[in-house]
């Protein structure tokens, strides 16, 4: 049940801790827009927010959210929704801002309530103000009926349920509406790394630009990569967990990066770089693994997408539905941003003979502890994922001498990073330590075992040079997993799996160094409880680390935690994905520990196989394929696999213009690429 | 080098086929004497000596291959570095000088014609002619031709 009035804590996200705005008080049931325009009951006002944004429905017994097809989307915590019940445990979250439920032991107080009829409240510091609802918040027929006890309460008649009522829809109907926006024989959704390579090869097999669609929301494919490194704090000079002949811009993996960054300094009569061809002689017993800097990685594709007129392939939209056909094809529905509207419409829909899904990781991960502190304290910036921007930290401790300690937790490539972040912002403040969480301890012989070969463990931490053994890129493990059924792929993964960091000398010499000088500690175990106190150095969050086994829980002080412990995987936290497996009853890989669900299952063509429709053919790649027959999808390397056995597969299937790519092909296309001449 | 046995065997017959038997046949051409045999139709002399050698280094690559891979099971990665690779091709040319030594091509010639300090350091400029381009091609150039061949494990074909 609803208390009324509601109220609500509007933050705003600047260059640092979230600062509140507003408090909203909502007096009554019903529907309050939120929106960019002041004829919304809850005005956001800045240009990421839509003029008409999403609407919150208020009832007696419940409240629920709703996007109204915006551009930069609305989300409940880390997950996109496009209708969900609200109970006010997470954030609603609305490009920088975040709109909190205040508890309702702690309301009055403050709260100003103004009359029931002032239709808008800006968002201003300050007071509270009260929001009516409005007696008819529907623009364009989108009338919202929220159910609000159901999980995924369908809006039958809102863009794309309008056009997608059925499993099945009809091509000439969509061809004579007004969301028409043309047909492609190659279509691929997400517009990142996996579309972008899938397309690159298409290309380079044969197909002209003008039969390629990508549809996605960047502009550039390596995009949302970058942002991730950027915030994980790989900056353009620093080197990626990647080998030499994973090359996205490049089809053959030759000439690799090593070589590439040799030839460049050879060339102004440097020699020094002629180790990285050592490096790859001798990796990775004789030598350290070869790893590119990101910075090089990003400047290659650019190159590439010149070359292959990735602009020219590439529609700016938002993917909001996929349904198949009745004449053997795919519809594609999707959102462009307002400035791109066709007399008011932003929706649109395209259709495509083959299609390619490769959509990415759906959201960042949190542990439901931290989540929990971030719920509780909105405005202290002290808990983050590191897959988000928190500059802040480092900014904060390198700008004073003041003590300062950080946890990190995870044991991944992600934590050896910020460790090593931590260890160069300690040459600006030696009061830094490092408190470094992990589940539980791992003795120097306890690594993960396989066939005969173990993995090495340092500091409690194992050691791989890549996120899976190298023979699951092409060598006998990737042989295992395909032949392999579902249930016996799960055991490999298993057995092979499990997080690690990449073999890097730094990094373990980091933490010796860290051990010996004492500014750094591995703790083990998980936090029963974080709070805020306040202490003489200001506020700190305190935790109280539960050990495995009966040893009492031990309290921790830090400033910071940073969470290193990754993405979500869960394609049901994309609501195009879950959609998309809930009308066409996708099979689900099987999941890696604890029965969780993997990805979508694929053939080792990697085809999604209930997609198919007639002689219409529909693909996936990267991570939304976890769990599969190959293992490292969501790796450069991996999504140049993916990309060409589904090629290939086209090829052999007699899809227009894409080649058999023998020999010949092969050498000739090389040298295009050599020559940077389009393909 | 993440090869299977079966990749191992199949880019190594690759190889032979590749660059081994173009470059022994390049190089039969100069070694042969005048007494030597000649083609049919070019009339050119050429040595059968270097093919015999070739062919040895090919019968020892396969035989010792299930070995390396032996080797690498105990290996997290399951592969094998380049430099590995490199030396073990290096080794398996010595087998094959220990063999000669040792007399299998003794019947086909006057032991005169096979052995000596001259003749081994033949062999040796002959194997490095083969060696360095066919180690170039399985740096890189190999996929060049062959795009599907990294992800095969070594071994020829689509997937």
């Amino acid at each position: 049940m609803v208390k009324f009035p509601i109220l609500l804590d509007i933050y705003q996200r600047g260059e640092g801790p979230l600062k509140r705005v507003e408090r909203i008080s909502l007096p009554e049931a019903g529907d309050y827009a939120i929106g960019r325009l002041d004829e919304n009951q809850i005005v956001l006002d800045t240009p990421e927010v839509s003029k008409r944004h999403a609407l919150l429905v208020v009832r007696e017994d419940g409240m629920a959210v709703s996007d109204r097809g915006s551009t930069n989307r609305t989300y409940i915590g880390d997950s996109e929704v496009d209708t969900s019940p609200w109970d006010g445990g997470l954030p609603i979250r609305i490009a920088q801002f975040e709109i909190h439920l205040v508890p309702q032991t702690i309301s009055g107080a403050e709260t100003r309530v103004n009359t029931p009829n002032e239709n808008a409240t800006r968002a201003v510091s300050g007071g509270a103000t009260t929001a009516t609802p409005a007696p008819a918040p529907a623009p364009r027929g989108q009338s919202i009926e929220v159910a609000l006890n159901a999980a995924n309460a369908p809006s039958e008649m809102r863009f794309p349920r309008n056009v997608f009522k059925s499993e099945i829809v009809s091509a000439a109907e969509i061809k004579s509406s007004e969301y028409f926006a043309g047909e492609y024989t190659y279509l691929t959704v997400g517009g990142g790394l996996g579309s972008f390579v899938w397309a690159d090869h298409l290309r380079i097999f044969g197909v002209g630009t003008g039969d390629i669609r990508a549809i996605g929301d960047d502009v550039i494919p390596y995009a949302n990569y970058q942002r991730l490194c950027r915030n994980s704090q790989i900056p353009p000079h620093e080197r990626l967990r990647s080998n030499s002949q994973s090359t996205p811009d490049n089809i053959w993996g030759f000439p690799g990066y090593a070589s590439r960054e040799t030839w460049k300094d050879l060339k102004e009569f440097r020699f020094g770089s002629l180790k990285y061809i050592f490096q790859v002689f001798g990796e990775a017993s004789l030598a350290q693994t070869f790893t590119p800097r990101s910075g090089e990685v990003f400047k290659s594709i650019d190159k590439e997408a010149q070359r292959i007129g990735w602009r020219d392939m590439l529609t700016y939209g938002r993917v909001v539905g996929i349904r198949k056909t009745n004449d053997e094809r795919y519809a594609v529905a999707f959102r462009v941003p307002e400035d791109q509207a066709r007399g008011g419409v932003r929706e649109r829909i395209m259709i495509g003979k083959f299609l390619h899904i490769a959509t990415g990781y759906p959201a960042t991960r949190f542990t439901g502890d931290l989540q929990a502190f971030k719920a509780r304290y909105p405005e202290e910036a002290r808990v983050f994922n590191a897959y988000e921007n928190h500059e802040v930290v480092y900014r904060t401790i390198e700008s004073s001498q003041a003590p300062a300690s950080i946890v990190v937790r995870g044991r991944g490539i992600v934590a050896s990073r910020i460790i090593q972040r931590l260890y160069e912002a300690r040459e600006k403040n030696k009061g830094i330590t490092v408190i470094h969480q992990m589940r539980n301890p791992i003795g120097p012989k306890e690594g993960y075992r396989y066939k005969g070969a173990q993995r090495y463990v340092y500091n409690h931490i194992e050691n791989q040079a890549f996120n899976w053994p190298k023979a699951c890129w092409g060598g006998q493990l990737l042989r295992e997993t395909e032949r392999a059924t579902p249930e016996e792929r799960v055991k490999i993964y298993e057995a092979l799996g499990g997080t690690t960091t990449a073999d890097r000398r730094d990094w373990r010499n980091i933490i010796q160094l860290g051990i010996g000088d004492g500014w750094y500690k591995p703790v083990f175990g998980h936090f029963e409880t974080l709070e805020l106190v306040k202490t003489d150095q200001g506020p700190k969050i305190q935790m109280k680390l539960k050990a495995q086994g009966n040893q009492p829980a031990v309290e921790v002080v830090a400033d910071y935690v940073v969470d290193c412990t990754g993405l979500i995987g869960d394609i049901t936290h994309s609501p195009l994905l879950r959609d998309l497996a809930e009308t066409y009853k996708l099979p689900r890989n099987l999941g890696v520990g604890g029965g969780k669900i993997g990805g979508i299952f694929v053939t080792p063509d990697f085809e999604i196989a209930a997609l198919r429709n007639g002689s219409g053919r529909a693909y996936a790649a990267g991570q939304i394929t976890l769990g599969g027959p190959q293992p490292g999808v969501d790796t450069f390397l991996g999504m140049q696999y993916s990309a060409l056995r589904s090629v290939d597969h086209l090829a052999v299937l007699g899809a227009p213009n894409v080649s058999l790519f023998g020999p010949l092909r092969s050498f000739s296309q090389w040298i295009k690429w050599c020559t940077n001449a389009t393909p | 080098m993440v090869p299977t046995l079966k990749g191992r065997w199949a880019t190594r017959i690759l190889l032979f086929l590749w660059i081994g038997v173009p470059v022994t046949f390049l190089f039969s051409l100069i070694v042969a004497g005048p007494r030597s045999p000649t083609l049919p139709l070019l009339g050119w002399h050429y040595d059968i000596l270097p093919f015999q050698i070739l062919s040895l280094l090919l019968i020892v690559g396969l035989i010792l291959d299930p070995v390396y891979f032996y080797i690498q099971q105990f290996r997290w990665e399951k592969d094998w570095p380049f430099a590995f690779q490199f030396f073990v091709t290096i080794i398996e040319f010595v087998i094959v000088l220990g063999l000669v030594w040792w007399g299998v091509l003794d019947f086909s010639r006057p032991r005169s014609q096979l052995h000596g300090t001259e003749n081994y350091l033949l062999y040796t400029i002959h194997f490095a002619c083969v060696f360095i381009p066919s180690f170039i091609a399985l740096l890189g150039l190999i996929q060049i031709f062959m795009i599907r061949w990294r992800f095969k494990s070594g071994e020829w074909g689509r997937m």
